[in-house]
């Protein structure tokens, strides 16, 4: 899932001060999960912001609401009347549901939250960088274990000089992808696997080929 | 329990809009304390009346006046 995490206040206040009419606006799926930008956290930002506005003595009525998913059209219908009222939106939403905000509508939608990656629920209240969406899956040649995502020099071949006893050198918090690698290759009777050189990756298909598409025509209406 | 974590991270919101964290507190008691419920509300009341009314208070007496 997208993780995110709430900007502070000061800066969203900066954002929507000088409007009369903003709409605070959650996203109710991945941001809703790490508990920062979902419905109910909307709620309370809109909260927070209504009694900074009375203490700076600013008239602006802030009201709040949410949906499923800002990253898809037909989950707007049922707001499209709160949206359509308001003169800006403070959006919840990853960066993705803000920009496709601010693609529907013409005024003004600010960030409410900072995106931080993609990841998993280790437990309740901790969540952690599992994936860049580079675009081209080693997992299979790396016992499930990214050193894309999880190694800080993104090593293919690994690990480098920095691990020690089991740690990245950024960091004695931050276990060495690669030695999590080799040791579950061990653990799965693959240690042959670890011998096999890979190759320079293509990183055309990360960030570095452009803005990413993927389309599936069958699916498209005509 | 949930309610004891959510008055913590309040804690951490109030402050950001000019509150005082003292202003929430949390207690656990059983539905048989009364008299220490009785006791929790006097000393609480009395905190709060100490710490003054809240600068929302006092925004909005500014914006009546």
């Amino acid at each position: 899932m997208i993780v995110g995490e709430q900007k502070p206040l000061e800066e969203i206040w900066e954002m929507i001060k000088g409007h009369k009419k903003v709409l605070v606006f959650g996203c109710n799926t991945c941001v809703a999960v790490c508990q920062q930008g979902g419905n109910k956290e909307a709620e309370i930002l809109a909260s927070m912001l209504r009694m900074k506005a009375t203490q700076e003595g600013a008239d602006i009525e802030i009201t709040n609401s949410g949906i499923e998913r800002q990253c898809e059209h037909e989950f707007f219908e049922k707001s499209e009347d709160e949206v359509q009222g308001a003169e800006a939106v403070l959006s919840t939403a990853c960066g993705i549901g803000v920009q496709f905000m601010a693609e529907k509508y013409a005024k003004p939608i600010y960030p409410g939250l900072n995106t931080t990656f993609l990841g998993a629920v280790e437990k309740f209240g901790l969540y952690t960088e599992r994936c860049q969406a580079c675009g081209q899956c080693i997992l299979g040649q790396t016992a499930g274990i990214c050193p894309i995502a999880r190694c800080a020099k993104r090593v293919l071949n690994g690990p480098c000089g920095g691990s020690t006893k089991g740690k990245c050198e950024i960091s004695k918090d931050v276990d060495c992808a690669w030695q999590l690698i080799v040791d579950r290759l061990n653990l799965l009777g693959r240690m042959d696997d670890y011998e096999k050189l890979t190759p320079i990756k293509d990183w055309s298909t990360d960030r570095a080929g452009g803005p990413r598409k993927l389309v599936r025509e069958d699916l498209l209406d005509e | 329990m949930n309610a004891k974590k959510r008055v913590g991270h309040l804690k951490t919101l109030l402050p950001q809009v000019g509150i005082a964290p003292e202003r929430i507190e949390m207690f656990n008691l059983s539905a048989a304390m009364g008299p220490r419920w009785a006791e929790i509300c006097m000393e609480f009341t009395e905190k709060i009346r100490q710490i003054g009314p809240s600068p929302i208070w006092f925004a909005l007496q500014a914006r009546k006046e």
